[in-house]
């Protein structure tokens, strides 16, 4: 099933939480809502689900209008950040919660439910399980036990608020690919909110990137990853040198003064040389190397004294020989240049 | 070498009493302090408790039983468990009503309401007997139409119900107010995503979390309106055998000196109270045991 | 556009719940309430004044004000202690001692006035110490104090108890560092973060004690002018058919009440100001209901 937000607004006293928003996810899709706290990425998820009312702008599933639609009505699945378990209930009878409270005539029999409730314990392979209370259960089981009630009255659109915010990282990265996979096996409509850029990226196949109650670029991962659409996402999703620069002819000139535009390079995209080889460059004298990990991060200091954060691979570093308080060419390979009102909005 | 041994002892126990004197004092001062707290609470409470059953067996078990078997005793009871019968369920609607519209609602004039629900709390009972006396009684506002339609509220059984509701009124509301208003609303929103009703949310879910506090809202509610004495004093007109509660019955029996009958009476509503205690304990137990979520479970392998 | 009185919610039963409680709030406690002031308002202004004025019922609130008093802050100094002893310290049978606290919760007040007036009589198991030394307990205004010492002995207790549970060791910890000893540490520390709680529920045992009639008739002897509590002269011209005369003195009660009730309301917003900063982070945790829910 398809989702549309049309123009959503959305106001908390003096706070403006969604500003008029737009938003159109495919069927089948596995999406990420992602931004800051205060960006109102669980505010619009939740007026999607039907937990809070937009004060203007519809929402609409597969093009029909569903705005006063109540929660109950709009039969989304939905996941709550800190689970929302039903405490006095185990396991097995969370997840037929759904089940059973449907009416008579549309309530599946005894059997029936034991079954899907089977079946779901299955997918999220706690079968053993199902007698616990969730306080019994550890944070990645009590997040698998709230998708699986989320998923047994089989909803056409999933909804995960934070799904991973309340776990430890290696947890987070065992959930990540089972929700991967999961999404890949039922090919449910999925919107996910997260703060993590990671998250984001690794997971989704399309990703909202929002600030202060609006969409500032939505796209496939790599896409908004290589060709942010505004400052903001490039400062989101990654390391960023800033320089104050202009443009003049084509040619993109650094240096501190200039202004009217902003010129963002990720570390990763900046190289370091012994020697000009002619392109485009900047002097700068290495303060500090850092060559734990995959990638070596060296900090240096430019003539003008701004600080630049370049990264390269170990064996390029190991070819270098690169020394403190050493002077070098640093060379962009690709850079964005924004003009300053955009970045400043 | 002995004597450096005992010097080294000495000064490190004095070490560690240094330590502890930043949040403990020192034996004796805790050994009087305790003391004196045991001692205006054997006086205050546990004397009046221990006082109503040795005098209720006074004169032997058989003079204790033998009171139950008055009639105007055995009416006594009957009227007190029929006005808490009736005033207890009123008030666990009204308490858990109010409790789900204060705790789960933002509204305009919430504190006061909440300020108004605590009122009989701070009204005098006998006050509270008075405003039924001034509205029903024969020179009461509705007297005269009461006299015309012959129906009898004050000095009679409806009196003594309407008083009791009026006391016992604010107990179930307060005890579930705060209890619901700290489980937030996830698990209610939860519920309703999932197709439950309002009322399925209410009964499967909401009340579910909270039954130990309504159970101590329901016993203390119980306990003061089978205890309940000034109020019902004013609005019984004490005629015996039929408008006389326990407490009142305790009254007029102790009045005449006999005392065995009055504590016999007494040390059921002492009995009353002490349950009332049991069950707070167990609850606030419970409560806590179901608070105590345990950290990460990591017996259990993750899958 | 009208005023938004609620913010919209996705929670059903709101207005059948709030109506509900609305009414059966007006029916047993603002209507029967606004009677008493309605006929208290045919009465005239004189002799409204000559009644609450008059020397027995002037005598009337001395005893009821003054024996409240006395015992509230009997209730204060000794509520501390207990609280302090039952939280900071262990002993045998703390727990039972603990829960024994709320019996005049509990306990029929009937039951706790004959009880107390038959310890305290001169025959009583304390009465008959206490006569020789010349001082009499029961039938006297030291009974009455005694009786609303009981009636008020849990509010001081259960309202320091968690205070002083919540308070911070390393507070302390860290005065004694920087120098204090124990009483200063006390005086400086702990005594300013219970002191809002202790004033709550010495307020709370003053209103109780100069409503309670239960307990205290059959201990204080009711002799008019000496131990005659102001509500029990409400019950006496009731008794006597004198509907304006007691209508005026419960006016008088009413109006201490509401004034203890607003004072109480006003001390309570001044405790919970004082742990505003654990509170909120309780609130978070609990997903307080009254935040709004934009905050991710």
């Amino acid at each position: 099933m398809s989702i549309e937000a049309l123009g959503v607004t959305k106001k908390f006293g003096q706070f403006t939480a969604l500003d008029n928003v737009d938003l159109e996810i495919p069927s089948g899709e596995l999406v990420a809502l992602l931004g800051p706290s205060g960006s109102g990425k669980t505010t619009l998820l939740r007026i999607i689900a039907g937990l809070e009312f937009a004060d203007s702008g519809t929402i609409r599933f597969d093009g029909r209008d569903i705005s006063d639609r109540t929660v109950r009505e709009r039969q989304v699945g939905f996941v709550f950040q800190h689970y929302a378990l039903f405490r006095h209930m185990t396991v097995f009878e969370n997840i037929a919660f759904g089940l059973r409270v449907r009416p008579r005539e549309h309530r599946p029999s005894r059997e029936k439910i034991r079954a899907k409730v089977q079946e779901l314990l299955k997918l999220i392979q706690l079968e053993n399980l199902a007698q616990r209370y969730p306080s019994q259960l550890s944070g990645g089981q009590r997040q698998r036990v709230a998708l699986a009630r989320a998923l047994a009255v089989e909803p056409s659109v999933l909804l995960l608020d934070e799904p991973f915010g309340a776990l430890d990282a290696k947890v987070r990265q065992e959930l990540r690919r089972w929700l991967r996979q999961l999404h890949d096996e039922i090919h449910i409509t999925s919107l996910f909110v997260t703060h993590d850029q990671e998250e984001a990226l690794e997971l989704a196949n399309r990703v909202v990137v929002m600030d202060h109650g609006r969409i500032e670029q939505v796209g496939a991962p790599d896409e908004v990853y290589n060709h942010p659409a505004t400052p903001f996402v490039y400062n989101f999703l990654g390391n960023v040198n800033l320089f104050h620069g202009r443009v003049d002819g084509g040619k993109t000139y650094i240096h501190e003064r200039e202004t009217g535009h902003l010129v963002y390079v990720r570390p990763h995209l900046l190289d370091i040389a012994r020697l000009p080889n002619g392109g485009d460059h900047f002097r700068a004298r290495i303060k500090h190397i850092n060559a734990a990990g995959p990638l070596v991060k060296v900090e240096a200091v430019t003539d003008w004294g701004a600080l630049v954060h370049v990264e390269m691979p170990q064996d390029r570093f190991s070819t270098l020989h690169l020394l403190k308080d050493e002077s070098v060419f640093v060379i962009p390979r690709d850079l964005k240049v924004f003009k300053v009102h955009e970045a400043e909005r | 070498m002995a004597r450096t041994i005992t010097l080294r002892t000495t000064s490190r126990s004095a070490a560690t009493s240094v330590a502890q004197g930043a949040t403990l004092e020192s034996p004796w001062v805790r050994w009087t302090l305790t003391s004196i707290a045991i001692v205006f609470l054997g006086l205050f409470l546990f004397m009046p408790l221990a006082v109503v059953f040795v005098s209720a067996f006074g004169k032997g078990i058989a003079a204790y039983f033998a009171s139950f078997r008055e009639p105007d005793a055995l009416a006594a009871i009957r009227l007190t468990l029929l006005a808490a019968g009736i005033a207890v369920p009123m008030n666990l609607v009204f308490g858990v009503a109010a409790a789900w519209a204060i705790a789960k609602f933002e509204f305009i004039g919430k504190s006061l309401l909440i300020t108004l629900i605590d009122l009989p709390f701070s009204v005098s009972p006998v006050v509270s007997g008075l405003v039924y006396v001034l509205i029903f009684g024969l020179q009461g506002l509705l007297g005269p139409w009461l006299r015309a339609h012959d129906i009898k509220i004050i000095f009679a059984v409806p009196g003594i119900v309407l008083a009791t509701i009026f006391v016992t009124f604010p107990f179930v509301a307060r005890e579930l107010i705060p209890l619901i208003q700290a489980q937030g609303n996830d698990e209610e929103e939860a519920a309703l995503t999932l197709g439950a009703s309002g009322w399925q949310t209410f009964f499967r879910v909401t009340l579910p979390n909270v039954k130990w506090g309504l159970v101590y809202g329901v016993i203390i509610c119980n306990a003061r309106a089978m205890g309940e004495f000034g109020a019902v004093s004013v609005v019984s007109g004490h005629i015996r055998g039929l408008t006389n509660t326990m407490p009142l019955h305790i009254e007029i029996l102790y009045n005449e000196y006999q005392f065995v009958p009055a504590f016999a009476v007494a040390s059921l509503l002492a009995l009353l109270a002490l349950l009332t205690l049991v069950v707070k304990s167990v609850v606030e137990w419970k409560s806590q045991q179901d608070l105590k979520e345990p950290e990460e479970d990591w017996s259990v392998e993750p899958a | 556009m009208a005023i938004t009185l609620k913010k919209r919610s996705i929670l059903p039963g709101f207005g059948l719940t709030l109506g509900f409680t609305l009414s059966y709030l007006a029916l047993i406690v603002l209507i029967p309430l606004s009677a008493t002031f309605l006929k208290a308002s045919t009465v005239t202004w004189t002799r409204f004044w000559q009644t609450i004025s008059d020397p027995r019922a002037v005598a009337s609130y001395r005893i009821s004000f003054g024996a409240s008093l006395i015992a509230a802050l009997i209730n204060l100094v000794f509520g501390l202690l207990v609280a302090w002893v039952l939280v900071r310290y262990t002993f045998p049978g703390k727990r039972l001692v603990d829960s024994l606290v709320d019996l005049p919760f509990a306990l029929p007040t009937a039951v706790a006035g004959i009880a107390l007036t038959t310890i305290y009589s001169s025959h009583g198991w304390v009465g008959r110490y206490l006569e020789p030394l010349g001082i009499k307990a029961a039938y006297s205004p030291l009974g009455i104090v005694i009786a609303l010492t009981f009636i008020g002995l849990p509010f001081v207790v259960r309202t320091v108890q968690p205070v002083l549970e919540d308070l911070d060791k390393d507070v302390e910890e860290a005065a004694s560092s920087l120098g204090a000893n124990r009483l200063q540490i006390f005086t400086r520390v702990i005594l300013p973060a219970i002191l809002p709680a202790a004033l709550t529920g010495f307020t709370m045992a003053f209103a109780r004690a100069v409503g309670e009639y239960g307990s205290v008739v059959f201990i204080s002897g009711n002799m008019p002018m000496r131990t005659e509590i102001t509500p029990l002269l409400i019950i006496t011209k009731l008794d006597q058919y004198d509907y304006a005369g007691a209508t005026a003195i419960a006016v008088v009660m009413l109006v201490a009440s509401f004034t203890l009730l607003l004072a109480i309301n006003l001390l309570q917003k001044w405790s919970s100001r004082g742990q505003r900063g654990e509170s909120r982070e309780e609130a978070v945790i609990a997903g307080n209901p009254l935040e709004p829910s934009f905050v991710q």
